[in-house]
């Protein structure tokens, strides 16, 4: 394959918000403005930042940091709890602009998303990208708030629309396209590239390439065979022209929850309570994806450093909270117990398309599907968690919801909770 | 480390309605009395709606130009709940 750099119109628009959760608290609360803040799920002494103001990170906060490493460079540092409402109101706020230009918008997460302006031509009247970039940027802070700022970035396709968008932040617009493409890549390394980490780094340089210059002029040959030995490789030599490969939809393949614990133990009166409510919430992501699973799959880290797991696939595709703490205890059952436990998971896999409308001819398992359907009726009106097993009391109490990072499909359930 | 104070206390609130305008400007709460002092809030931050179980709640992030306070009205009782106070600093002109 011999391809140039794409000569098309660039038609991808990626927006992306400025350090969105911090962003979003600074919105909320003016006296926190140009301060460094951070933003975690649960304060504790070992708790890290999953999102950093821009005057955070001018002083050297990454995200991932602990706390008390941060408090080491900023020791005044705010860090506040996560509000999913606030963001989830953002989120919503951002889609419905992004939704205003074209039918075609996709969310990636809850801080970035793209518009495909494919098609809309006509409608624009030949009306410039950036234009409508600077358009977008004005509403958000007009229809968000006046602190809210974000990138936009223009390209032929969903990764160098990604790219433009991260050139020059915050409050950053940029069109890539044949024109500049090679400046882009010029002033920039190969792990500023999306999807170019470490790994793939040292894969790239064992092949000779130490520029995204090189990686550009790389053939697709010595891409697919030499460095990702697969078809990936070929995406890549793609995908760094300006043609589309990312535009594809996923299927959901596992649901799952993992508790890093709050109080390291090896005793089961603090481990099954959190371990049950675990198996309840990843009950309720199962069901609300509208999917039964076949596959359950727990797992657990040890204070030895040790990771420790065992999988069981079942003839018959479950679903009821019961079944899925039945299954997954009996192999968690199976773990050292003399071992002290520091984080723990499960994720039930294989899943398929679910049969609970379908009546059994058993009358006990139709009793379960019922109870199951009930309460989740029950918690569906009152909020999510009013009712739930009363060995997983503790666990309520312990295990937080997470905010979601990759996707948003949890975030309507997530906001349900009581 | 996080200097928001907690007080989840009803208070008194006067609140303005106006006939159109954007969604972030058509109720703003004016002002609330809290402990006996009348505090005059002069930027509306940030509202955002959310639920508790099947109660429509409306979060109102509000300034008095120094501190900062969270305020939520509760759709179906109709209550007003300074849920929380975050404290901020005068600055001198000098």
């Amino acid at each position: 394959m011999n391809l140039e750099i794409s000569k098309e119109e660039a038609q991808i628009m990626h927006i992306d918000l400025n350090s969105a959760y911090a962003t979003a608290e600074q919105q909320a609360h003016k006296s926190l403005r140009g301060k460094p803040i951070g933003v975690t799920n649960r304060i504790s002494k070992h708790c890290c930042v999953i999102a950093a103001s821009y005057e955070a990170k001018a002083l050297g906060v990454k995200v991932g940091m602990r706390l008390d490493e941060v408090q080491q460079i900023i020791p005044d540092f705010i860090m506040l709890e996560t509000d999913p409402p606030k963001y989830h109101h953002v989120y919503q706020s951002l889609c419905r602009i992004m939704k205003d230009y074209s039918p075609d918008v996709t969310m990636k997460s809850i801080d970035e998303g793209v518009i495909d302006f494919h098609g809309t031509k006509e409608f624009y009247k030949g009306r410039p990208l950036t234009d409508i970039g600077l358009e977008i940027k004005e509403r958000v802070r007009k229809e968000i708030g006046s602190h809210m700022r974000i990138n936009v970035g223009i390209g032929t396709n969903r990764f160098l629309a990604k790219e433009a968008a991260g050139w020059h932040k915050p409050d950053g617009l940029d069109l890539i396209d044949y024109r500049n493409i090679k400046k882009y890549y010029r002033e920039h390394k190969l792990t500023d590239l999306t999807g170019i980490a470490s790994h793939f780094e040292a894969r790239l340089n064992a092949a000779g390439i130490f520029t995204p210059i090189e990686f550009l002029n790389a053939s697709s040959d010595t891409l697919r065979r030499l460095v990702f030995r697969s078809v990936i490789g070929e995406d890549w030599y793609q995908r760094l022209r300006g043609y589309e490969v990312d535009n594809v939809i996923t299927k959901l393949g596992n649901v799952g929850r993992q508790f890093v614990l709050d109080v390291r133990s090896a005793d089961d009166n603090v481990i099954l309570p959190r371990f049950q409510y675990l198996c309840e919430t990843t009950g309720k992501k199962l069901r609300y994806n509208n999917v039964d699973a076949r596959g359950v799959y727990v797992w657990a880290m040890f204070q030895t450093g040790d990771h420790w797991y065992v999988r069981k696939m079942h003839k018959q595709a479950f679903f009821t909270d019961r079944d899925i703490y039945a299954k997954a205890l009996y192999l968690f059952n199976q773990r050292p117990k003399h071992l002290i436990i520091t984080a723990m998971g499960i994720t039930l896999y294989k899943l398929e398309p679910s049969t609970r409308s379908q009546q059994s001819i058993f009358d006990e398992v139709n009793k379960q599907e019922w109870l199951t359907t009930a309460i989740d009726e029950i918690n569906e009106r009152y909020g999510n968690f009013i009712l739930f097993s009363a060995n997983a009391l503790e666990g309520k109490h312990k295990v937080k919801q997470k905010i979601p990072f990759g996707g948003t499909k949890y975030f309507e359930l997530l906001l349900k909770r009581a | 480390m996080d200097p928001t104070h907690y007080m989840n206390e009803r208070v008194d609130v006067v609140a303005l309605y106006r006939k159109s305008g954007d969604i972030t400007t058509l109720c703003f709460p004016y002002k609330m009395k809290y402990k006996n002092q009348e505090i005059i809030f002069t930027e509306l931050c940030l509202r955002h709606p959310t639920s508790k179980g099947h109660r429509m709640i409306h979060v109102f992030d509000v300034s008095d130009g120094v501190n900062d306070y969270r305020l939520e009205f509760d759709a179906e009782g109709l209550t007003w709940t300074l849920v929380a106070l975050l404290e901020g600093h005068y600055e001198s002109r000098d």
